[in-house]
């Protein structure tokens, strides 16, 4: 294997050099419990604070707005059980294409007496504001919403809806994990009560995550024990991923604006490659504001696993829009949503790029991909129809 | 790598894939949990499969059983291959993991189907 190219920023990235450096010392020399008294607690809790600070100058916020969790799921649970358990009943607004971190909690909930309603979105898989609007009931206590979709990348209207929830006195959450340090986000002007983020996918350390609440937000801890991060979620801090969490943010601070101009062109440059060079393709929410590095592909008459094994076997880590689990295969349900057809759906294959892609690592995708999807196609018999006789 | 060398080979290089043309028999399968789907085409002469054909979609594994399959049993009495079992395709394979267990399912049931079908028509035709 001459070339490993990893295209599947969006489910992890590595962390970044500097990240790793600023957080080594605290798995060693500042081991203390951030809540101890004494002096190797108070480093680490100082070390925590500086993390803290740090988080809520980028986002525009008070530092104590900030409630650092183990991941993107406890924060996106956190988020819509604490809002929903501190009003006891009522109504939820979320969408058919979130995360499940927050699609598998409202169905808790619903199990638990709680309304939801689950909001379409279209072709491009944008909400519409005026559905937001209109799903809006006497009884809701909470409007759930995902910044960016992991899958396919579009970015949601969140500033309309933002003023929508203002305007009702719901708060809104929105899961920013796919859009935190990548695309910028103004809590104020898009009107956010809360919003989940997470370091791994902005070169940060995994097992470390944040909610930001807005003060006056009435809300319930979910998980309890002792007094930490001001009671609203117990146990012990993860130090050295807050630092690195820290750090992570300091770096896209400095590097996020010039790698969405970067990888934007380069997104556009695989599309527009393997547009060319593979017939029967198409790109998913081409039309809609996207990620910057994110293309959802779908190839007609392939099954996109078998993209996926094709290319890692070339070296290129890309993820498939269908897994096949234990001998079950469902199209993503995100794209189901979008009203893509199963058939083109079950190929769908996303790319996601980040800092370490480069204009010739596109190009050796682009070369790899078409003789990958031409042999896969000869020996499809969904292919029939066009197949030579 | 979660797959052995051969199912990698014959995923990447598929024998025998594509359509035939007039065949003596031809049979698929499916694989109702994930939509899996295998079919081959038999030329048969002197009760013997000369020659297979494939078609899949599915998984790579299910590609490359498909393939391997196609070489393991050219050759065979079709009357032999009615009784083809999955395990000895796994086998051809060096092996499946248990989550793709299924690729040899369905190439297995695929070949059976054709070869059932080959002795339907020459039964018909008799």
């Amino acid at each position: 294997m001459s070339r490993r190219v990893y295209l599947d920023h969006n489910a992890s990235t590595p962390v970044h050099p500097e990240v790793l450096a600023e957080m080594l010392p605290y798995f060693s020399d500042v081991f203390g419990n951030p809540s101890s008294v004494h002096a190797f607690g108070r480093a680490a809790r100082e070390a925590v604070d500086v993390a803290r600070e740090r988080i809520a100058r980028f986002l525009s916020v008070r530092p104590e707005e900030v409630v650092f969790t183990s991941g993107g799921t406890e924060s996106d649970n956190f988020a819509v059980k604490g809002l929903a358990l501190a009003r006891g009943r009522g109504h939820l607004i979320t969408s058919r294409i979130e995360h499940h971190a927050v699609l598998r909690t409202c169905e808790a909930l619903e199990s638990q007496g709680f309304d939801v309603t689950y909001l379409p979105v279209d072709d491009q898989g944008r909400l519409d504001p005026d559905d937001v609007k209109r799903a809006i009931r006497p009884d809701t206590i909470a409007i759930s919403v995902m910044h960016a979709n992991s899958e396919v990348g579009t970015i949601q209207p969140i500033a309309e809806i933002g003023a929508i929830a203002r305007e009702h006195g719901v708060p809104l959450h929105i899961d920013a994990v796919q859009t935190f340090g990548k695309v910028p986000i103004d809590v104020d002007a898009m009107g956010l009560g809360l919003m989940s983020f997470s370091g791994h996918k902005i070169y940060g350390p995994k097992g470390v995550a944040a909610l930001y609440i807005r003060r006056g937000t009435k809300m319930l801890a979910i998980q309890h024990g002792g007094e930490h991060e001001r009671r609203r979620r117990a146990g012990t801090e993860n130090t050295a991923g807050i630092v690195g969490f820290g750090k992570a943010v300091e770096v896209r601070a400095r590097e996020m604006a010039a790698e969405a101009t970067r990888l934007s062109a380069l997104r556009d440059r695989l599309w527009e490659g393997i547009r060319a060079r593979v017939p029967d393709c198409r790109l998913n929410a081409e039309l809609a504001p996207r990620l910057p590095g994110t293309a959802n592909i779908v190839f007609r008459h392939v099954e996109s696993e078998s993209i996926v094994l094709g290319l890692d076997l070339k070296g290129i880590a890309v993820s498939a829009g269908s897994a096949c689990t234990s001998g079950n295969v469902e199209p993503s349900y995100v794209l189901v949503a979008m009203g893509v057809p199963v058939e083109w759906a079950m190929g769908a294959v996303r790319f996601s790029l980040g800092r370490s892609t480069t204009a010739e690592d596109i190009d050796y995708v682009v070369d790899a991909i078409e003789p990958i999807v031409r042999k896969l196609r000869d020996a499809s018999p969904a292919r029939r129809a066009v197949a030579p006789a | 790598m979660r797959y052995s060398a051969v199912l990698v080979d014959h995923f990447l290089n598929p024998r025998n894939a594509g359509l035939m043309r007039d065949p003596d028999g031809v049979g698929e399968d499916e694989y109702e949990g994930c939509g899996d789907l295998a079919r081959f085409y038999l030329r048969v002469r002197n009760g013997r499969a000369v020659e297979l054909r494939f078609q899949t979609y599915g998984c790579g594994p299910t590609i490359a059983a498909a393939s391997a399959v196609s070489e393991l049993v050219a050759g065979r009495a079709v009357e032999d291959m009615v009784n083809l079992k999955a395990e000895e395709v796994e086998r051809a394979l060096d092996g499946l993991p248990d989550d793709r267990k299924h690729a040899a399912d369905v190439v297995a049931g695929a070949v059976r189907a054709a070869a059932l079908d080959y002795l339907r028509r020459r039964d018909t035709d008799v």
